[in-house]
Formats: structure tokens, sequence, C-alpha cells
């Protein structure tokens, strides 16, 4: 096995799918992986060691003595749910290096490998311009041509091509996307899913749960799982009485023009509702460019 | 560890289970690299290797300071006659994992190295006509009695707070104790007027603690210049400056200073002492 991962205990798996998230935007991946693992009762058997890829976070000195030095965690999690057997593996941090993001996302496929995997997902944000009150949906990117045709069956998912003027490309930045091009190279099929969180969102530190049940939603539905999502809800709401608060802080007109956001689509099937698509174009435009600016007004 | 990680040895010194002492170039009060600088004054020891700064630094381009270009060093001294190490590097900016471990590598594998000590300031609202306390963290237990006797502080208590992160010295602390490798953090105070400037009180106070420790024969002499005229310059300053005696006198007398006193008091003793270099 791979020097640099401690095991607990070495599971027995049948074929197992792996889902894995690191930390990222709104904390979508994160949340929807935290969640699946709690509801599951999934049980950790092993962990990246993790100073090659982390600065240590904490220091502990009691009576003079070092204590501990704590770095973030990297953990893998394994559940046989009767109809599938999982293993999750949620990532404490982004390495900050290339190479050692490179590094880190093999060594979670060897884990995976080494357990028989069949299949990779990976959980993360898509920063679109979407309004808050609308129900997220789900981007899916597979790393294989012959996965579009069942992305395309799953509820509430859009694909690249689906977008307007993407011309079905794009970029997914960081591990979640990295560990997918990793698995195609391995010969490990796998789909990310992305869940979407409004641009203006997007750039603060606040974590988007709304977005994380869309992508588990999608997931379980995948994966044959019935879980119970209603705590996730609880959390959806509380952000969404946050970002009320702020957003009656906003500009009266700059708020207008986020709540078009409302009625525009920005795939290719969407109606265009009630503004004509050069008003859409337009509203994008400025709601990004607000945002571009910190949301100063000039 | 990756193949730009690695480090240039000129020639492997004759030593037997020395000591090391480390300093980190950017430091409070400049205690590490002032400490270092002084020791190769004093005890010329010889440069033997060097770590290459490729993997650890970005060099993507090379900063400029006070109109000099900069370039990361991480150098390795020996002291034969001392039975001495001492290492002085900027600290790296990726890789600090490997960068403490090729450090370890060199003198461990090497050198036999002992144990070792490194250099760091603590920001502490003090006066600086105030003795400066040095407090020690170890990573094994037996090295606390020896440097208690020459009236360390062994009995620090510390949490990183919220926001903050622990220090290269601090990693290595535990990166050596991983490897059984003795070794201690030595951290001194020095006033908070004083952190973006030089304490040569500070940087004295622990080198006497290594002087005693080591061996070491250090002759005090030129430090002992520095610290006498720091405190003539800023005696002057205070005779100038109302508020600079005012919140002095105040700080003498134990009394906590607003924050917006602290950085008046900061910002004069700066201007002042850089005006006469």
């Amino acid at each position: 096995m791979s020097k640099g991962i401690r095991f607990y205990q070495e599971p027995r798996l049948d074929k197992p799918d792996l889902v894995a998230a690191w930390p990222g935007i709104g904390s979508i991946g994160i949340i929807a992986l935290n969640m699946l693992r709690e509801v599951l009762e999934a049980e950790p058997f092993a962990e990246i060691e993790p100073w090659r890829f982390s600065y240590p976070h904490s220091l502990s000195i009691k009576n003079g003595e070092l204590e501990s030095l704590k770095f973030p965690e990297s953990k893998f999690y394994f559940k046989r749910t009767g109809t599938k057997d999982l293993l999750l593996f949620i990532g404490g941090e982004q390495p900050s290096e290339v190479m050692k993001g490179y590094e880190m996302t093999n060594l979670v496929l060897d884990v995976a490998l080494n357990l028989g995997c069949q299949r990779v997902y990976t959980a993360a944000a898509a920063v679109a311009p979407i309004h808050h009150t609308l129900r997220p949906r789900v981007w899916a990117v597979p790393n294989r041509q012959e996965l579009v045709a069942e992305a395309r069956r799953y509820r509430n998912t859009i694909l690249m091509g689906d977008m307007e003027g993407r011309g079905g490309q794009g970029a997914i930045t960081g591990l979640n996307g990295l560990l997918l091009g990793v698995a195609k190279s391995r010969g490990l099929p796998g789909i990310c899913l992305l869940g979407e969180i409004p641009i203006y969102i997007a750039q603060f530190p606040m974590p988007y749960p709304k977005a994380s049940k869309s992508i588990l939603e999608v997931l379980t539905a995948n994966l044959g799982l019935t879980v119970d999502l209603s705590s996730l809800d609880e959390q959806a709401q509380e952000v969404e009485r946050n970002i009320e608060r702020f957003y009656h802080l906003i500009p009266e007109e700059v708020r207008q023009r986020i709540d078009q956001l409302k009625h525009v689509g920005y795939t290719k099937e969407e109606k265009p509702g009630v503004i004509t698509e050069e008003d859409k174009k337009r509203i994008l435009q400025e709601v990004e460019e607000f945002f571009k600016k910190g949301g100063k007004q000039d | 560890m990756s193949e730009w990680h690695s480090f240039k040895i000129y020639s492997t010194p004759r030593l037997q289970n020395p000591c090391l002492i480390v300093g980190w170039s950017q430091d409070v009060g400049g205690l590490g690299p002032k400490a270092i600088d002084f020791l190769i004054r004093k005890l010329r020891p010889q440069e033997f290797a060097q770590l290459n700064p490729a993997g650890f630094f970005s060099l993507a381009g090379v900063p400029v300071e006070g109109d000099v270009l900069q370039f990361p060093q991480s150098k390795f001294y020996s002291c034969e006659e001392k039975n001495l190490l001492l290492f002085q590097s900027s600290g790296p900016g990726q890789s600090h994992y490997e960068f403490l471990m090729l450090l370890l590598d060199v003198v461990e594998q090497i050198c036999k190295v002992k144990e070792f000590y490194t250099l760091g300031g603590i920001i502490s609202l003090m006066s600086h006509t105030s003795p400066r306390r040095v407090s020690s963290v170890v990573n094994q237990p037996q090295l606390k009695k020896p440097l208690a006797e020459y009236g360390v502080n062994t009995n620090l208590e510390y949490e990183t707070p919220i926001g903050a992160r622990p220090t290269l010295s601090s990693f290595l602390l535990w990166v050596a104790q991983k490897r059984n490798i003795a070794g201690a953090n030595l951290w001194t105070e020095v006033p908070f007027y004083l952190a973006a400037l030089e304490d040569p009180r500070a940087c004295k106070q622990v080198l006497s603690v290594l002087d005693q420790r080591l061996d070491l024969g250090i002759d005090f002499a030129e430090l002992d210049q520095e610290i006498e005229q720091q405190n003539r310059q800023i005696a002057a300053l205070k005779e100038q400056e109302g508020d600079v005696h005012r919140y002095l006198t105040m700080l003498e007398r134990g009394i906590m200073l607003s924050e917006k006193e602290s950085e008046t008091l900061a910002s004069k003793v700066a201007e002042f002492l850089q005006k006469r270099g």
C-alpha cells in the first residue's frame, strides 16, 4: 500500500464507488460529504499523513513541552449500504502546490483502487448567475464520453454543453476536478457533481448547504440510497435568513438587477421569461461587473 | 521529496555530536539573523553546505529591499573549535516539511548533531529598560532542567489562537521529535516598539543562555555597546518628545497603553532610531 497513508483497518468491500471532496467555494462539497458520512454512519478506516501536504494549523505547549502539532485531517470512510458499497474521502485542505495536489489525488486513488473501486464521484461548487431563492441545479461533468448519456438522465442536472455560449467547454479548478482527471488517466470512470451557488454569494466565506442538498439528491438516487436530508434543509434555511439580511443592505438599484436573476436562465432550453435576450446579457454582465468591483458602486 | 529538493555540501566538518543553532531571516526584533551574524563574526565558523532554494522558494522573481536585490539563502556553518553548527535561512514559501527534513538530514546524517536550539523573538508589552525573559519549548523533557539552570522559563503554556498558525521553529521541533533529535525553541521577549527594528538586549540575553549551555566563551562587548547606544538614543527621544516620555514612563510602571498610544510610540521610536542608522 502507498507510503503516506495510515490505516486503522482494511475493510473488505465489494466493488465500491468512491465519493470525494475537498474544501472549496461555499463548502458545498464538504457539507455534502459530511452529511453523507453522518447519515450513513460511515466508519473511518484510513487517513493521509498530512505533513507533506499542509502546514500545521495549531500547536499545543504544556509545561514547556511540545505536546502536539495539528494538521488539517484528510480521512477515508467506508459503508456497506446493502445496495452499494461506498468509500468516502473527505479532504481537510487543498494543497497549495500543484504537484502536491497531483500526488494527493494519486494517493486517494491508490487506496480506492486497492479496495476494488469502480467509479469516482466528486462534489464541488458551480458559480452561476442564479438567484439565491431558486433551487440550485447540479452541473455534471463526466470524465468519459460514455457517461454523458447517463448524466443527462439525472434530475435537476445540466451539462456544460447545455449552457449558453460554452460549447460544452469549461474548467474545474482544484482537486475536485483534478481527482477525476487523474482517475481518467488511471482508467477509472467518474463524474464531478457541482452544485450551483449564486455569483454574488460565492465570493463570501459563507456555506451554501442548499447546493449540497442538490448534489446529494443526484448522488443518492444514483447510488440507490434513501437518506434523510432534512437537517440540510434546516441549515439551508438558516443560511438563507443570513443572506436575506445581507441582501437588504445592498443598494436598491443593484438589488433590482440581482432580482432579475429570478427570471433569467443561462441555459439553452430555458425560456427568456419577461425580458429579452439582450436584457438578459446586460443583466448578467452588470451583476458580474458589480461584484468584480467588490460590490462597490461607481 | 522531489528532484529539486537538494543540498550542496562543500566539506564535511570534523565534529563530535555537535549542537546546532538555527536562526530565521525574518524575526521579531531581528533576533535570529542578528544573533547568527554575531556568532559568525565572533566564532568565525566555516560555511560548509547550503540547501538549494528551488522547490522551497518562489523563483518567479527576485525581490529588491532597501535598493538591494535579495535572494533566499539557507546556509550551514561549522565551528570545529566549539563543536558547533549554525544554520541561517529565510523561511521557505512552500514544501515546509521537506525543507525541515532536508535541514535535519544534513545535520543528523553528515554531522551527527546531538541537539539544536532555534532562536526567535516574541513581542512583549514591556519597556526596553526591563530585563528580557527567555522561555523555552522542548521536544524532549530532559532539556528542560539544564535550560532552567540558566534562568530560562521552562514552564510555558500555549495554544495557537484562532487566526494564527504555528511558527516554522515549532514545526522543526515537531519534525525533529519524530526523528528523535532533541531540540528547544528559545523565545526571547522583545518590546513591541522594537519589534520591527533590532533589539540587541534580547539578542544578548538569548546568546548568554547559549554561551553558558554550550560553553562558547563569547565576548559580548560589541553587543553591550549597541545596547548602551540604543538606550542612550531612546533616552534622548524621551527627553525631546512629551508623548514618548509619557508612554515609556507608563510602561515602566506596568501601565498598559491603548492601541493608539502603542502605535504612536512604535512609529516615533522607529523614525528616530532609523534616522540615526
